[in-house]
C-alpha cells in the first residue's frame, strides 16, 4: 500500500459534474428551431452532480453501480468523448479506450489492413503499428487468415483481432467498458491473462463492469457511483457485499410496489397473524442476508379464542419455484395450541440458498386442514451473494486438483 | 491561442490516423467492384466524352475546345461540391468512432477533404493527358503555380467542411439544405461560361465567390497555359487561409457536444 501511495497520479478527477438535455421529441428540425425556439421543451438530467477521485499509476480500479448510475459517462468523460459541464480532469500519457472493439474496421479490406486503420485510430504512427504488427496478428492467432478481407471471418475472428490491436496499444492509461467476454473460453483466458500482463507493466487500468468477479480479479479498488455521486470508495471486497446488499434491497422495494393489492389472504379468521418479521441471528430485522446466515421467521398473532388443535406452517418459494416447507405438525408431531395472543418463530440455522430473492408463505389452520389465516407471499427476503456462478442453492464446497 | 497549438500538434500525431481514413475511403471504395481503383479513372473520362458530345454537337459553344475549357474546371468544381454535400455529413457517418474512442475530431474532417483531394489529383492525370492531346502549351511558371492553387483550394475546402459538418451534427437540414446550394453555387461560378459572360455590373458580386478565382486560376495554368494574375493567386491564397482558420474556430467550439447529439 505504501508503495502505491508513492506512485504519481495519472488520472486526477475533481467535482465533476454532466447534465443531458433530453428534448421531448427527439432531435430539432429546422422548422422547430425556427418557429418554436421558444416552446421547444427539454428536460436537464444530471447524469454526474459531483465526482471526484484519484487514480495512481499502475493501479486498477473498478468502477460499479445500477444502470443509469453514470458509471459509464464517467467512463466517456475520461476517455474524453464527453466533456464535463464544470470540474477539472486532468489525466497523463497515451490513453487507449475498449469501449468500442474494431473501431474503423472496413470489411472489405484485409486483416493486416485494418490492424493499421485500427490501431491508428488509437493515435499509433505508422513505426508503433510496424513494431507491434506481429504481436497483434499472433496474439489474434490468425496468421493464416491475415491477408483475406475481415468480412469473411467469423465474429469471433473479428473479434480477436480487433482485441488483439487494442491491448496490443501500449497504453499508460486503459479505459474497459464490459468487454472482456470476447471469443472462446480459451480465448477469453488469454485476454484475462493479457489484462494482468498489461497491470502487472505499469499501465494503469479502469474497468466499468456488472462483473462484479472480473472487477475483484483485476482491481485493488472500486468506486461505487449512485446517482451522479460516488457512494462508496474501497477494496472491492469491501465495497461489494454492501452493493450487493443494496442492489437486493432495492430488487424487494420493486417488488413491493409491483405487488398487487390484494394480498392473496385467505381463511376463517378464527386466528389472525398480526405480525410477521424476519430476524437475523441476533434478532434484529433486517431483509437482506448473506447465504449460510440463521434466519428467523417471526409470526405475532392473536385468536378469537384459544384453538388447541392447530398447526402453523412457512413455506419457501423462489419465483414459482416452491422449495422448502416447515410445519409444526409434521415437525413436532403434535398439535399447536393457539392462544389468543402470542409469538411463533421459526429458526433456521442456515439457509443454503443462492443470491435471489425469495418469498415466504405463512399459514395458520387447523390440524384437519381448514385454514385460520393464509398469507401468500407474506413476506420477502433477499440473499446477496457475488461469487456464484448461477442456480439456487449455495453448498458449502471446495476444489481440489489431483493427478 | 496556446489551445489551438496544442489542437495541431494533437493532429499531427494522429496523422497516421488521417492516412489510414484515406486510404480506406480510396481503397475501401473500389475494393469490392470488378474494375477497381481504374474507376478513378473512368468516371471523370466520361464525364468528358459526354461534355464533348453536348458542347460539340447539340450546345455548340463559341469558345475552341470548349470541352477542355469545361473539364479543367470542373475536376476542382467536383471535389468542393463533394466535399460540400456529402462531406458535411463525414461527422455523422463516423458516428461510431466518434462516440467511442478519443481522438482529435479534426481528423474526420481532414481525411474527408484530403480523400477527395487525392481523388482529384488522380482525375488530373486524366487532365493532364487531355491537354496534352488537345495540344495546350503549358508555361513552366504556370504549372509551377498549380501546386499553389491546389493547395489554395484545399485550405478553402476544408475550412468550409469543418463548419458545414460541425453544424451539420446540430442541424440535420443543412446536409439537404447544401444540396440545393451546391447546384446554385455552381452556376453562379464561371465553370460552363466565361467571366466575360457575365453582365459588367454583376462581375464584382461573382468576384467575391471563392470558387471563381480558383477555377480561373486552374484555366490560366491549364486551358490558356499561361501563370494566373498574382494579385488573384494571393487574394485567393488569404481567403483560403481565413476560411480554413474559420473553419477551426467553429469545429473547436463545436466539436464538445458532439457525442450528446449523436
Amino acid at each position: 500500500m505504501a508503495e502505491t501511495l508513492e506512485k504519481p497520479v495519472v488520472i486526477d478527477v475533481q467535482h465533476i459534474a454532466k447534465q443531458f438535455r433530453v428534448y421531448e421529441d427527439g432531435s430539432a428540425t429546422m422548422k422547430e428551431k425556427i418557429l418554436f425556439r421558444a416552446r421547444r421543451k427539454y428536460e436537464v438530467h444530471p447524469v454526474l452532480r459531483d465526482i471526484s477521485f484519484q487514480v495512481r499509476k499502475g493501479e486498477a480500479l473498478g468502477l460499479i453501480g445500477v444502470n443509469g448510475s453514470g458509471k459509464s459517462t464517467t467512463l466517456k468523460v475520461l476517455t474524453r468523448i464527453l466533456y464535463p459541464d464544470s470540474g477539472t480532469l486532468k489525466m497523463t500519457g497515451r490513453v487507449s479506450s475498449l469501449l468500442e472493439l474494431g473501431a474503423g474496421f472496413h470489411p472489405d479490406l484485409s486483416g493486416r489492413e485494418n490492424i493499421y486503420i485500427n490501431a491508428s485510430v488509437f493515435g499509433l504512427s505508422r513505426k508503433e503499428i510496424d513494431r507491434r504488427l506481429q504481436g497483434i496478428i499472433d496474439f489474434s492467432e490468425l496468421e493464416a487468415f491475415i491477408d483475406t478481407p475481415v468480412r469473411t471471418y467469423s465474429s469471433g475472428m473479428f473479434m480477436r483481432l480487433a482485441f488483439a490491436v487494442a491491448v496490443n496499444v501500449d497504453a499508460d492509461i486503459l479505459l474497459i467498458d464490459e468487454i472482456l467476454a470476447v471469443g472462446d473460453a480459451g480465448f477469453q483466458a488469454k485476454c484475462f491473462q493479457k489484462m494482468q500482463e498489461i497491470k502487472a507493466g505499469g499501465t494503469t487500468i479502469v474497468i466499468v463492469s456488472h462483473n462484479l468477479n472480473q472487477i475483484e480479479q483485476i482491481c485493488e479498488r472500486t468506486i461505487w457511483i449512485d446517482g451522479g455521486y460516488i457512494r462508496k470508495e474501497g477494496r472491492p471486497r469491501d465495497v461489494h457485499p454492501q452493493y450487493l446488499a443494496f442492489m437486493a434491497e432495492k430488487e424487494l422495494a420493486n417488488r413491493a410496489a409491483d405487488a398487487p393489492e390484494d394480498e392473496e389472504r385467505t381463511g376463517t379468521g378464527e386466528a389472525r397473524m398480526e405480525k410477521i418479521t424476519v430476524l437475523d441471528g441476533e434478532g434484529k430485522e433486517r431483509k437482506t442476508f448473506t447465504p449460510w446466515e440463521p434466519i428467523t421467521v417471526r409470526i405475532d398473532y392473536t385468536a378469537e379464542k384459544e384453538l388447541p388443535g392447530a398447526a402453523a406452517a412457512v413455506s419457501l418459494y423462489r419465483g414459482d419455484t416452491y422449495l422448502f416447507s416447515a410445519d409444526t405438525l409434521a415437525d413436532t408431531a403434535e398439535p399447536l395450541k393457539l392462544r389468543t395472543k402470542g409469538a411463533l418463530e421459526l429458526c433456521i440455522d442456515n439457509l443454503p440458498a443462492a443470491g435471489g430473492v425469495y418469498t415466504l408463505d405463512l399459514a395458520l389452520r387447523r390440524s384437519d386442514g381448514l385454514e385460520y389465516d393464509h398469507i401468500r407471499r407474506a413476506a420477502e427476503i433477499a440473499i446477496a451473494e457475488s461469487a456464484q456462478a448461477g442456480g439456487i442453492f449455495s453448498l458449502k464446497r471446495s476444489w481440489r486438483h489431483t493427478d | 491561442m496556446e489551445r489551438i497549438g496544442d489542437t495541431l500538434k494533437e493532429i499531427w500525431a494522429y496523422r497516421m490516423m488521417v492516412r489510414s481514413l484515406v486510404h480506406k475511403d480510396l481503397r475501401g471504395r473500389y475494393q469490392a467492384s470488378v474494375l477497381g481503383f481504374l474507376w478513378t479513372f473512368i468516371v471523370p473520362l466520361c464525364q468528358l466524352l459526354v461534355y464533348t458530345v453536348v458542347f460539340s454537337v447539340i450546345l455548340r459553344s463559341q469558345m475552341e475546345k470548349f470541352y477542355l475549357y469545361l473539364f479543367v474546371a470542373l475536376i476542382p468544381w467536383n471535389f468542393f461540391s463533394a466535399c460540400l454535400t456529402t462531406g458535411s455529413g463525414c461527422i455523422l457517418y463516423q458516428g461510431s468512432l466518434v462516440n467511442k474512442i478519443y481522438f482529435p475530431r479534426e481528423v474526420v474532417p481532414i481525411a474527408y477533404v484530403t480523400s477527395a483531394f487525392v481523388n482529384m489529383c488522380y482525375c488530373g492525370v486524366v487532365v493532364f493527358a487531355v491537354c496534352l492531346i488537345s495540344g495546350v502549351r503549358f508555361t513552366f511558371a504556370g504549372l509551377l503555380c498549380l501546386p499553389l492553387v491546389m493547395l489554395e483550394q484545399y485550405m478553402f475546402v476544408l475550412g468550409v467542411t469543418m463548419i458545414t459538418s460541425s453544424v451539420n451534427v446540430y442541424f440535420r437540414d443543412l446536409e439537404h439544405i447544401l444540396t440545393i446550394l451546391s447546384m446554385a453555387w455552381m452556376f453562379m461560378t464561371p465553370i460552363m461560361y466565361d467571366m466575360s459572360m457575365v453582365p459588367e455590373k454583376l462581375q464584382p458580386l461573382f468576384r467575391l465567390n471563392p470558387m471563381t478565382g480558383y477555377i480561373m486560376s486552374y484555366r490560366d495554368i491549364l486551358y490558356w497555359g499561361t501563370v494566373p494574375d498574382a494579385g488573384r493567386l494571393a487574394i485567393s491564397g488569404a481567403v483560403g487561409f481565413l476560411v480554413m482558420a474559420a473553419g477551426f474556430a467553429v469545429f473547436g467550439r463545436l466539436k464538445r457536444r458532439f457525442s450528446e447529439v449523436m
